[in-house]
């Protein structure tokens, strides 16, 4: 058997482990299990770095026509990610803090860690800094959709509040609240 | 704790800025949900068309009509908004210039009185003796040396002179005169040395 890797229509190179059979099916050792896994962890994260997904479902193993159809199914081989397996990918994934179960209290949807809060923080203060919006008010909206796309377009607000927390601590946040919403103000720092 | 410090107050400027920020923003949204309605009326519009219900079709680009004039409305409103917002950010940056100026007025002029016109003068003045009395030393310094010392270096002037006289007289070689007819060609004679020379050569590549 030969696997090859595959551009998906979206440009992204998926692996040559994608085009073997087993890869798809839970494996029932638990050591060989943990290998397989990590390297669904490692594709799943490089295409959602790849297509700026933020979000990951156990939904999107059961429905065609997603975000994740490229990667969670191939028809090539005629295989698929079974419902199951994915949740037990996400659950590992939360376990390694690459992932956190959004909004918590539920395993059915997780927001992924392709990058960290912490690197998060760094790009939000590193675009703060190149648009010239230090010192000034700014609110969530306006950092997640803004009139020119920037890597923080469209960013979960629940990740990017994590990022402002982590600025915070440095003392380069600060959080404004009115009756009507929030809104942060970003600082220079030391 | 340190780092809270260097992070300014909340003051109520800066909620009233980002109230009317929020507000721009749900206009923003409201914008985007009127956008949606108006493809979605067309849609419908079309639906009816095609199973030839006209006066549907009708009231559907109707009310897509009112929606638009919504859509208007809301953009001459956000641009009062964003207005204002710029205005408000924009006087909060000239109040800071104001206040950096100010500042820079009062170091300007706690220097200036440090720095009064007789207290400069009386600077130069002082600076000035002090350069003559540098100068006094110096020329105090300089002519310190006494007559012995003085005699002593001429001694050594002389010795060092004697020296150089006697080296010139030692060793006298005898340079040829200038030849004082122009040097005649003679054509055999470079044949010989070359030869020679090669036979050196020889012998030492052997």
């Amino acid at each position: 058997m030969s696997f090859s890797t595959f551009t998906t229509p979206t440009g992204f190179l998926l692996p040559s482990v994608h085009s073997a059979p087993p890869f798809f099916t839970q494996q029932p050792y638990p050591g060989t299990n943990a290998t397989v896994t990590e390297q669904w962890i490692t594709l799943i994260l490089a295409y959602a770095r790849h297509r700026k997904l933020f979000v990951l479902r156990v939904e999107d193993a059961e429905i065609t026509d997603n975000d994740w159809q490229e990667v969670v199914r191939n028809e090539r081989i005629n295989r698929k990610l079974l419902p199951s397996y994915l949740s037990s990918i996400i659950a590992t994934m939360v376990s390694k803090n690459l992932a956190t179960y959004d909004p918590p209290g539920q395993t059915r949807s997780a927001l992924l860690y392709w990058r960290l809060p912490e690197e998060w923080a760094e790009v939000l203060h590193g675009w703060a800094i190149s648009t010239g919006q230090l010192n000034t008010i700014l609110t969530f909206y306006e950092i997640a959709d803004p009139p020119i796309p920037s890597p923080l377009s469209n960013i979960p607000i629940n990740l990017l509040r994590k990022a402002i927390a982590v600025l915070a601590k440095t003392g380069r946040s600060q959080l404004i609240a009115v009756a009507d919403g929030e809104g942060v103000r970003l600082f220079q720092g030391k | 704790m340190g780092a809270n410090q260097s992070i300014p107050k909340i003051t109520p400027q800066d909620r009233a800025i980002l109230d009317l920020k929020l507000q721009r923003d749900k206009l923003k949204q409201y914008q985007k949900k009127i956008q949606v309605v108006l493809e979605r009326e067309q849609a419908i519009a079309k639906a009816h068309l095609a199973t030839g219900q006209k006066d549907r079709a009708v009231i559907a680009l109707r009310r897509r009509k009112y929606q638009q004039s919504l859509l208007l409305k809301t953009d001459g409103q956000l641009e009062t908004l964003e207005e204002l917002v710029s205005t408000i950010e924009f006087s909060l940056v000239e109040v800071s210039v104001l206040h950096g100026l100010k500042q820079g007025n009062e170091v300007l002029k706690e220097i200036h009185k440090e720095m009064n016109i007789e207290s400069v003068e009386k600077l130069m003045d002082e600076t000035q003796e002090a350069r003559e009395y540098q100068r006094e030393i110096g020329e105090l310094l300089a002519n310190n040396l006494t007559a012995d010392e003085e005699d002593a270096v001429q001694d050594e002037l002389m010795q060092l002179q004697a020296e150089v006289l006697r080296e010139e007289s030692a060793d006298g070689v005898e340079l040829p005169s200038v030849p004082t007819h122009e040097p005649i060609a003679v054509e055999n004679t470079p044949a010989v040395p070359a030869r020679e020379e090669t036979r050196e050569r020889v012998a030492l590549a052997a």
